[in-house]
């Protein structure tokens, strides 16, 4: 019975980071996919009636409404993957598991923006800026829980 | 904030579309600070686990961004403008466990 106890007590925090890593890509590829059908409905629909862009330099007269938009988003890699992307960072080189995160927090924060612009009337949205910044509400320092945050701000116009 | 809702026109642009900018009334700016309540914290602690958006941190801060919002709305109000230009949004890291919001714009009078 102690033996086994201890077997568990040994085995279960090594496997943490395995089964967490695992968990993470499995759910990471749910909501990228969710994401992906998302765009292609909403995206489709955008993309006819409106015209994004990140200039400002656009005829703006005629325009009989206007509104500021502002989505913000957080995401985070699972615990797993920090932990490898720590082991990988020895070596230096791609962080994979950052890559496929931050690129699902932009994509995300795109199509909530769009999304908000669509149930105020908006007809196309312009000076879209993004940006990111690290936000960690963690209470110690020692803790590295650490997420990103997306903001993208732009000005929708009918 | 005591119950009155103002409605001001906003734009990151540099005038506000459609309409006429007649004077500019300098900077105003809004910023909270906010700090995450310990229980949610758990909370998205254990959403890390498997990582992806984290609910409880979006909530919150779009909740402080827009206290930030009515600030510096208030702030554009107080000086009789009646619309804001140019508004640009910063996020910073104060403290551990804190996160400072601010946004700032030029306050405007439109027709």
């Amino acid at each position: 019975m102690i033996i086994l106890y201890i077997i568990a007590s040994i085995v279960v925090p090594l496997s943490f980071p395995f089964i967490s890593w695992a968990l993470g890509r499995w759910y990471q590829a749910g909501i990228t996919s969710k994401l992906m059908e998302n765009e292609k409905i909403l995206g489709s629909i955008l993309d006819d009636k409106m015209s994004v862009t990140t200039s400002n330099k656009v005829s703006m007269i005629g325009a009989e409404y206007s509104t500021l938009l502002h989505v913000s988003l957080c995401v985070g890699p699972s615990m797993g993957q920090m932990f490898f992307m720590w082991l990988k960072s020895i070596f230096g080189g791609r962080l994979h598991s950052y890559d496929v995160v931050l690129d699902f927090g932009r994509r995300e924060a795109l199509l909530r923006l769009k999304q908000q612009a669509a149930e105020r009337g908006c007809t196309s949205i312009v000076n879209i800026r993004i940006e990111t910044s690290v936000v960690s509400f963690a209470k110690t320092q020692k803790s590295k829980q650490a997420s990103v945050e997306f903001l993208a701000f732009a000005t929708g116009i009918r | 904030m005591q119950g009155q809702t103002i409605s001001l026109l906003m734009s990151n642009v540099e005038s506000i579309p459609g309409k006429n900018v007649v004077s500019s009334l300098g900077l105003v700016t809004g910023s909270t600070v906010r700090a995450k309540h310990i229980g949610k914290d758990i909370f998205a602690g254990l959403k890390n686990i498997v990582g992806g958006e984290l609910k409880a941190y979006t909530e919150l801060l779009n909740e402080s961004r827009n206290e930030a919002i009515q600030r510096m709305m208030m702030d554009a109000h107080a000086r009789g403008a009646n619309g804001i230009v140019n508004i640009r949004f910063a996020t910073s890291n104060v403290a551990a466990g804190a996160s400072e919001l601010f946004c700032y714009g030029t306050a405007v009078v439109v027709e």
